[in-house]
């Protein structure tokens, strides 16, 4: 368990007295600081918005400290716009309406300006070269209604990961306005594909979550599916064709090298990674039937968690690491069951109330726990969905030909997927957010299938 | 002698004068009227419009004062009565009254003389954009990519990260002029008042009993309904997740009588599963109420009941 998940434990236990506690506490300071209008018998005015509108916000060129800084300012400038904008919650704002020209961000910017072109924020920063080589990129966060400075940092890195500075910076932004944690420092491994159809050549491939920097991780002689990163982000767990049966690997993406998950008779398929890293969980072939086990990564031990005659397969660890969620047609059809890490009595908790014919596959539990996003088939369509761990509150946020394959974000709130328009076209990679509203389509050089999102790179972001 | 009627002709009168009296009702002229600018409705129950319409009970029918919204000021009373002044004489002169004023000879505008064609316009500079917009991010080639494969890049370092010692800002320096759309709207707004305050010996705002209004200036929900929606079309959450109906933030918003906040607006309580996401609706409520003032459409004569609002913001519909 990292650090930021047990925190994230720790918080839970704390939460329910805190919740208790702020509920109460709430309750009294209204009774005293509001005394004056209850009093009256004046009851609360109540608002509600109908409609989600995103924040505008304002973003500045970030100034070069020396002439030569002008091109990576621009481009951090760039990177941050681009992150807000395509997260749906907010709007920056075009530089062709503003009003006031920032040339000194150590000065209170002139808040009436940006009040005017109705920005809400203002984010304005510097990078400068350092005398060692190093990059040096500062920024500030003002909330132009207040006029108070609401984040300010600095950071100090080599000058060819600006962009990941970008990421940070944008990080840093989301997490102060909307009290969540960003996930725009973050990568995502997916499998490239190119050539003919009848001819695909697939290839295993990382990029950061807005599609820059592509990396390609094999070299395509070989068949690869479904590759998911490790909670530690070092390493990546797939499926390979090789010669014989398929089986499970492990990817080391510092060093390049690879092993073999178990040695099993039949074939190994759709591993996950369990939420501490130490486990590896997957399906393994066994007659025409399919099977969850889970390996220790140290001890090389494994366990059968379930003992039936169907195909239980893409099984998915809740945050926590109590429960797993995945998918079996013991029941006659596809659907999604939930059932204790260590295996025994699965409970089915995928029910169509529209189409009883539906079925669902690729279950994955998001990291913050709340919901388990599917695929789900049916009147002809693939869709993308998400429900609570207990099936409640389904809820389908796109439809098409071909949608499969969700995956989250870390922060839970963005789903990737990919979709295939059918045809002789291939697939691609979009991200729409958990409420549906905002479904963007993610820059690759080919097409692209299978993503998996990792953990956020910078635990440090967001201090 | 038996006079013998056209019944045809009858009939053709009767029409005509049927016909153009339909006209005259028809097509006389009504005055135009403009049509009321919409207001923010409520609705009430029955009960709530009978307790408008009745009336204040304990006014008096007899004595109605004029409507007054000031004191005036205490003046001597001058005894007029019984004054009395001698009439003075009128004293002739042989001065010639004074011729009256010459009319101001009005200055001949001088008409600005149309443009001569220039004989070869000049091109004009384009204007120069105020900033350099940024370049578009440099995209890897994927040629360059299929090299890093080759020679496998370490990964990137952790970054180094120091919490910025944000320096004591400086003070602005004195303001150049600057383009401020703000102050030209106050400028416009300096215009002489044509409307003052009717002045009396006391105080009484109800200029009449039961009239059609009743107690509709005591009414609450007017101004309420107006305050909700000022407010409302400056709050912009930024959260639509899950749960997002749990989430609430109680503020008290403390208001000067000119509709202006009195102070910052005050968080009471919030309430959500995540107390930094509870904590950001409040900020984004916080800024709503300040973006959004001055609240001038409040009514003054209620100060009372709107000294401090108590506002509860939800996330109610968000999902």
């Amino acid at each position: 368990m990292t650090s930021e998940q047990k925190n994230f434990a720790m918080n839970d236990a704390r939460s329910m007295n805190r919740r208790r506690f702020m509920t109460v506490t709430g309750s009294a300071l209204a009774m005293l600081g509001g005394g004056h209008a209850f009093a009256q018998g004046q009851p609360r005015l109540r608002i509600d918005p109908t409609e989600f509108q995103p924040v505008p916000i304002a973003i500045t060129n970030f100034l070069p400290g020396s002439p030569s800084d002008g091109d990576v300012g621009n481009g951090v400038t760039q990177v941050i716009t681009n992150n807000l904008k395509r997260s749906g919650l907010f709007a920056p704002i075009d530089q062709a309406a503003f009003i006031e020209r920032i040339s000194n961000i150590d000065v209170a910017p002139q808040f009436q300006n940006w009040k005017t072109i109705n920005a809400q924020a203002l984010v304005t920063g510097r990078m400068t070269r350092q005398p060692d080589g190093r990059l040096k990129a500062e920024f500030r966060l003002w909330d132009v209604v207040s006029g108070q400075q609401l984040a300010g940092q600095q950071y100090f890195t080599s000058p060819e990961y600006w962009r990941r500075i970008a990421h940070i910076i944008s990080d840093q932004i989301y997490e102060r306005m909307t009290g969540e944690k960003g996930y725009f420092d973050s990568r995502v491994v997916f499998v490239d594909e190119s050539g003919p159809k009848e001819r695909r050549v697939k290839r295993l491939a990382m990029m950061d979550q807005d599609g820059a920097n592509v990396r390609y991780l094999t070299r395509g002689s070989d068949l690869v599916l479904t590759p998911r990163f490790s909670p530690n982000s070092q390493e990546i767990t797939y499926m390979e064709f090789g010669q014989g049966d398929p089986k499970v690997y492990l990817f080391n993406i510092e060093t390049g090298q690879r092993e073999i998950v178990g040695n099993f008779p039949g074939m190994t398929f759709a591993p996950r990674f369990s939420p501490d890293g130490q486990r590896v969980i997957m399906s393994l072939q066994q007659g025409g039937n399919s099977n969850l086990f889970v390996m220790d990564l140290r001890s090389r031990s494994t366990t059968r968690l379930t003992d039936t005659p169907a195909i239980d397969t893409s099984p998915s660890y809740s945050p926590d690491g109590t429960r797993i969620c995945f998918e079996s047609d013991r029941g006659g059809r596809s659907q999604i069951y939930v059932m204790a890490a260590g295996g025994g009595q699965a409970q089915r908790i995928s029910f169509s109330k529209d189409d009883t014919n539906a079925t669902y596959s690729t279950p994955v539990w998001s990291p913050r726990g709340d919901y388990i996003a599917f695929t789900r088939q049916g009147g002809g369509q693939f869709s993308i969905g998400v429900m609570k761990p207990d099936g409640s509150g389904e809820r389908l946020l796109t439809s098409g030909f071909h949608n499969e394959g969700p995956t989250f974000s870390p922060n839970g709130r963005v789903l990737m997927f990919f979709r295939d328009p059918g045809g002789n076209g291939g697939p691609s990679l979009y991200t729409v957010d958990i409420s549906g509203r905002n479904e963007l389509k993610v820059p690759t050089p080919g097409f692209a299938s299978d993503p998996a999102w990792s953990p956020l790179l910078s635990s440090t972001a967001g201090q | 002698m038996k006079v013998k009627v056209d019944k045809t002709l009858v009939a053709s009168i009767a029409l005509h004068v049927l016909v153009l009296g339909w006209g005259l009702v028809t097509f006389s002229s009504k005055a135009y009227v403009a049509p009321e600018e919409s207001l923010p409705i409520d609705i009430i129950s029955t009960d709530q419009l009978a307790k408008m319409m009745a009336g204040q009970k304990t006014g008096e029918k007899d004595k109605p004062k004029p409507k007054v919204e000031k004191i005036a000021e205490p003046k001597p009373e001058e005894d007029a009565v019984g004054k009395v002044t001698e009439k003075k004489e009128l004293i002739k002169t042989n001065s010639t009254p004074e011729p009256p004023p010459k009319p101001v000879e009005k200055p001949v505008e001088k008409k600005p003389e149309p443009p001569k064609p220039v004989a070869e316009a000049k091109p004009k500079e384009e204007p120069k954009p105020q900033e350099k917009k940024p370049d578009p991010a440099k995209e890897d080639p994927i040629a360059e990519l299929q090299k890093k494969l080759d020679t496998k890049k370490p990964p990137p370092k952790p970054v180094e990260q120091k919490v910025a010692a944000v320096q004591p800002q400086q003070q602005p320096k004195p303001k150049e002029r600057t383009f401020d759309p703000a102050q030209i709207q106050r400028d416009l707004d300096k215009r002489a008042a044509t409307r003052h305050e009717l002045a009396g010996s006391a105080l009484n705002a109800s200029a009449s009993l039961g009239s059609a209004t009743g107690t509709a200036a005591n009414n609450v929900a007017t101004w309420r309904g107006a305050f909700q929606g000022a407010v409302k079309r400056c709050f912009t959450p930024t959260y639509n997740g899950q749960d997002a109906d749990q989430y609430e933030a109680d503020i008290d918003i403390p208001m000067k009588i000119d509709g202006s906040l009195a102070a910052e607006p005050i968080v009471v309580a919030v309430r959500g599963p995540s107390r930094s996401i509870a904590q950001a609706v409040a900020e984004s409520a916080k800024r709503a109420i300040v973006q959004c003032q001055v609240y001038s459409f409040m009514p003054k004569q209620q100060y009372e009941s709107w000294k401090l609002i108590p506002m509860t913001f939800g996330l109610k519909d968000m999902l």
